[in-house]
């Protein structure tokens, strides 16, 4: 009897996720159980504080961290993004308008006339390619500098994302399959690092915790000595998992980043970020 | 002690046992290696990789996703019952959403290999 109750309150937030799974997900009551459970292991760590990733986690680490962005090495990156994005510019306000800070927060989005989740980058790729322009490459390079560019003029807004249709519930509850599911050789999944055990060291990796996954993205990595988009990075985690990743922009890679951007939802943009 | 006196002793200490007890000897150094073979699957981020979760012995910059291994034999007085928790038999796994990864059920190590980390941390 003491063993069933046990074993249920340590189940807590997976006994309720996988109830609301079988009937109708509700994703603003998933994303508010999510944010509960991480106030309740983490009292002192405020909502808002979620946007700077693994570093809350450690005064040291977050110390060594402001310090890399007060002279950030993603200056030049964003420079050049703004170079590419006033070289088509014509193309550019045709598709997005002439506010270059009211561009990122519109982003991922349902769309309801192709059912499919819509992500920033993916946004100003079609744009070029549907003036005959030259798609970029995906994981990094000049995408990923202009979609600096359009976060780092979009910094303090909120991320906002919507469901309320259908489709884009399915498209929020795929995402999340993925995110849940143990898979790859190790069986592991994206939730026993990023919420189960964030905070936690793997080796001296320090893991960071889902909700602000999204909001400084592209990311200026130490490791790769450039900036990588979301995509080039969940690619990476799937490959230390040692799974198969999907492609930058499969239709996988978008659900899953509409359901993390849909639970850090009321976080600050604060991209591009510089990580170790 | 100094490393000449030690040397010294080792050598006697080597010597005397080779001739009294040769076969115990060599059944002892073979434990030994496999011991150390077990610690160097354990260490090897290619093979064991059981600091990216556990603190294990001297092995640097362990993670603390998992308990230290210690004391094993206290915790595991059935050795078989250490070496399927290693393996990952649906019986072992009790813990959920664990981030132990079942080494034998998914291939990730062989049965030998296994033996031989099991060996190792029983050990410790
Ligand atoms: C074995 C542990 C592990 C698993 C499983 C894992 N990751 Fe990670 N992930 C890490 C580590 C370590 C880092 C780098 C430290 C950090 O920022 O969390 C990281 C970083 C990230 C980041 C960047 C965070 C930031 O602040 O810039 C994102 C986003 C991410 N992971 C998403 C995922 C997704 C999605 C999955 C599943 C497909 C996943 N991870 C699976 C260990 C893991
Ligand atoms: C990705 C993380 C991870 C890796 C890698 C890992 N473990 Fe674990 N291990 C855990 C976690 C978490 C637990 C606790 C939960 C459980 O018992 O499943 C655990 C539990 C154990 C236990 C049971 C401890 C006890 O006292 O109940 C043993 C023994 C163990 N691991 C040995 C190993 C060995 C040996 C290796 C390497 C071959 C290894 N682990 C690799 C995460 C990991």
């Amino acid at each position: 009897m003491k063993k069933t109750l046990l074993i249920a309150l340590s189940l807590g937030v997976t006994v309720a996720a996988t109830s609301t799974l079988a009937t109708a997900m509700d994703p603003e009551t998933d994303r508010q159980q999510l944010v509960d459970y991480f106030q309740a292991k983490n009292p002192k760590i405020a909502v808002d504080e979620y946007v700077n990733g693994a570093y809350i986690y450690s005064a040291d680490k977050m110390q060594q961290w402001e310090a890399a962005e007060e002279f950030p090495p993603y200056l030049d990156a964003i420079d050049a993004g703004e170079a590419h994005y006033n070289k088509d510019i014509a193309t550019y306000e045709k598709c997005f308008g002439t506010d270059v800070s009211a561009i990122r927060p519109k982003y991922p989005y349902f769309d309801e006339k192709t059912q499919q989740v819509v992500t920033l980058e993916g946004a100003i790729n079609s744009c070029r390619t549907d003036a005959g322009l030259k798609a970029y490459k995906w994981k990094k390079g000049a995408l990923a500098q202009v979609s600096a560019y359009l976060a780092y003029n979009a910094r303090g807004q909120k991320i906002n994302v919507k469901i309320d249709t259908d489709g884009a519930r399915a498209a929020y509850e795929a995402g999340r399959n993925i995110y849940i599911k143990p898979t790859g050789q190790l069986n592991l999944s994206c939730a026993k690092c990023h919420t189960y055990n964030a905070g936690r060291k793997a080796r001296s990796n320090l893991l960071s915790p889902i909700l602000g996954h999204t909001t400084h993205f592209p990311v200026f990595r130490a490791k790769w000595q450039n900036l990588g988009t979301l995509h080039r990075r969940y690619g990476g985690c799937h490959k230390n998992m040692r799974a198969k990743p999907f492609k930058a922009q499969s239709e996988e890679y978008r659900n899953l980043e509409f359901f993390e951007a849909y639970v850090s939802n009321g976080l600050k943009i604060n991209g591009p970020g510089y990580r170790e | 002690m100094n490393s000449k006196m030690k040397q010294l002793l080792t050598a006697l200490a080597l010597s005397t046992a080779v001739l009294t007890v040769p076969a115990t000897v060599q059944a002892a150094e073979k434990a030994a290696s496999a011991i150390d073979e077990g610690k160097k699957l354990a260490f090897s981020r290619s093979k064991g990789n059981c600091l990216a979760c556990h603190m294990v012995a001297d092995g640097a910059m362990p993670g603390n996703i998992g308990p230290a291994i210690i004391a094993m034999k206290l915790r595991f007085p059935d050795k078989q019952k250490l070496f399927d928790k290693v393996w990952g038999t649906p019986e072992s796994q009790t813990v959920p959403n664990s981030m132990m990864p079942p080494f034998g059920q998914n291939g990730i190590l062989t049965d030998s290999e296994i033996h031989k980390i099991v060996d190792y941390i029983y050990t410790l």
